[in-house]
């Protein structure tokens, strides 16, 4: 990110200032208290996918990468990003999977554990990065590199997330070249990609040279 | 009877933290300015047809029930709208594509023009990897048939008919608006948030992930029950092919354990569908918030409005299971 971007300032203010309902102290008793059917930890929140909602994996994964982008610039308040960024972190590390991977929100519901996807899976752990120490991001990431799947835009998002872990183990790299040779022979045809956003992921996600999810690290 | 319609309806709205006394006074304030149009039929039609299993011989046995309604449908674009949600091995959870593949063949066989497929998941992003493991995409591609995501189609905003979510107007799917007949083909489960989930319930996958998140977020807050009685008011159901061949019990519509109904319900009003499957399923309709207030004003509820085309109900049920939350559902079923 560079501090010129038209309109960063506002947009990081925004980002900080959204809150999902869980901030809020009578939702946060509210699923303390009577729905309770779904394990979480509601003091520990991040973002939502529109206003007005609860917060969910994906939208939270990419607002992490991007405040954590922005952390060196200086353009909203640091004390502010630091405590999103961790309540953020600390959201989906507890919404994981028994067993490794993100769903789309929660882990358990009515007390059966979820399944992970692997999308939600990708940019949480990205998100993660700066995580990799702990147990729940290498479980994590252990799932990931163990997950088939057929699909364009899963592929996609697995390699735009293994990219960024290609320096902390030996098995990343053959995974991450088996699904590349995966989705080359899917991007053949693209006539069969219903749609053109995964079909511009897959390009993203086959372009060597960029990495547009990864996480800046603090020095 | 609406009195005691209204305090159910009040109590669920309570339990589901959504402002119910908003939500009490949005009714009031629907039924008093005619919002809430009586649009039911004088009597709507339903067919039950056995089917012990997905086997061959499905498509002549929809095209046979489907025979009995009489629809015209030459030169229509027919818009079959499974259950998809995600691919969860050794589970029920989705219609099966063998039924999608089936109706579609006894439409045509009737003479619609165009068949498409289109559904927008709730809760998976990945579209085509639902398509895909659950089978859809074999019988699509066998068909040559459209598949249309609708989470991410090209969008029209409708002004509601109805406003017991709170919500003026939705983000709908020009696929959906541009289509002459629309199929809901929903699986027959139970459902750990609204009791059951059938032909209305499964309208909830026409309201797009893109505007609204996933799963339907926004939807999920402003009440369940609420937001499907403003999406089928905004886009009403012209046909039901109901997948009870094998339903779901227990903590459905993604963890309950599979149950065998053997049975397919057809019908020309997704009321009047979701009545006979819950009563099929062996619990009372009018225990169901939002379809006891569908069939106030969107479609028939009551026996005596229901005729019966296909085979007899059968006299007695074994209920499906339900969550201990959900025990209120059962009994005698009206």
């Amino acid at each position: 990110l560079s501090p010129n971007t038209p309109g960063l300032r506002a947009a990081l203010k925004a980002l900080l200032e959204a809150r999902p309902k869980e901030a809020h102290w009578l939702w946060r008793l509210k699923f303390q208290t009577t729905d309770t059917h779904v394990r979480f930890d509601a003091s520990k929140y991040g973002w939502g996918w529109v206003p007005g909602s609860v917060n969910w994996v994906i939208p939270t994964a990419m607002v992490l990468i991007v405040l954590e982008r922005s952390r060196r610039l200086n353009l909203v308040p640091p004390n502010e990003l630091k405590r999103r960024v961790d309540l953020g972190h600390a959201m989906l590390l507890d919404r994981m999977c028994p067993g490794g991977g993100w769903n789309a929100g929660n882990s358990v519901v009515y007390g059966v554990p979820l399944t992970p996807h692997v999308d939600a899976t990708s940019l949480a752990i990205a998100a993660l990065r700066s995580h990799y120490h702990l147990a729940q991001v290498r479980q994590s990431l252990s799932w990931l590199l163990a997950a088939k799947c057929s699909s364009t835009y899963s592929l996609a998002w697995k390699i735009l997330a293994l990219r960024s872990y290609l320096d902390v183990r030996a098995d990343v790299g053959p995974a991450l070249k088996e699904a590349r040779d995966q989705l080359v022979a899917l991007v053949q045809e693209p006539a069969q990609i219903a749609d053109n956003s995964t079909l511009a992921l897959s390009i993203l996600a086959l372009d060597e040279n960029s990495d547009p999810f990864a996480v800046e690290r603090p020095a | 009877m609406n009195r005691l319609l209204n305090r159910r309806f009040f109590g669920a709205a309570l339990l589901g933290g959504t402002g119910a006394l908003t939500v009490q006074v949005a009714i009031e304030r629907m039924r008093t300015s005619g919002l809430l149009a009586d649009r039911r039929k004088p009597r709507s039609r339903v067919a039950i047809l056995s089917a012990d299993s997905y086997a061959a011989g499905l498509e002549t046995k929809i095209a046979d029930g489907l025979r009995l309604f009489h629809f015209d449908l030459c030169g229509r674009t027919v818009l079959l709208k499974p259950n998809l949600v995600e691919f969860i091995p050794g589970t029920e959870v989705n219609t099966n594509p063998l039924l999608v593949g089936a109706a579609a063949d006894a439409f045509l066989k009737l003479g619609a023009k165009t068949i498409i497929v289109a559904e927008g998941p709730g809760h998976q992003r990945d579209t085509y990897l639902v398509v895909a493991e659950n089978g859809l995409e074999e019988q699509l591609s066998k068909r040559r048939m459209r598949f249309v995501d609708l989470n991410r189609d090209a969008l029209v905003r409708v002004p509601l008919k109805t406003r017991f979510s709170g919500l003026d107007a939705l983000w709908l799917p020009r696929t959906i608006l541009a289509a002459d007949f629309i199929v809901s083909i929903p699986k027959v489960k139970t459902h750990h948030w609204a009791g059951v989930t059938l032909s209305l319930k499964n309208m909830f996958g026409v309201v797009p992930g893109a505007a609204y998140g996933w799963p339907k977020n926004t939807l999920h807050w402003q009440g369940i029950g609420q937001s499907i009685l403003d999406i089928n008011a905004a886009v009403p159901i012209d046909f039901v092919i109901a997948d009870g061949i094998i339903g779901m019990e227990g903590n459905g519509p993604l963890h309950g354990p599979p149950r065998h109904l053997g049975r397919i319900v057809l019908s020309d009003d997704s009321v009047a569908a979701d009545f006979t499957c819950t009563r099929l399923m062996g619990l009372n309709p009018w225990r169901v918030p939002y379809l006891a207030e569908a069939a106030q004003f969107l479609g028939n509820g009551a026996t005596e409005r229901i005729e019966q085309l296909g085979e007899t109900p059968p006299k007695t049920v074994r209920p499906f299971s339900v969550l201990p939350e959900f025990a209120y559902l059962a009994g005698k079923a009206i």
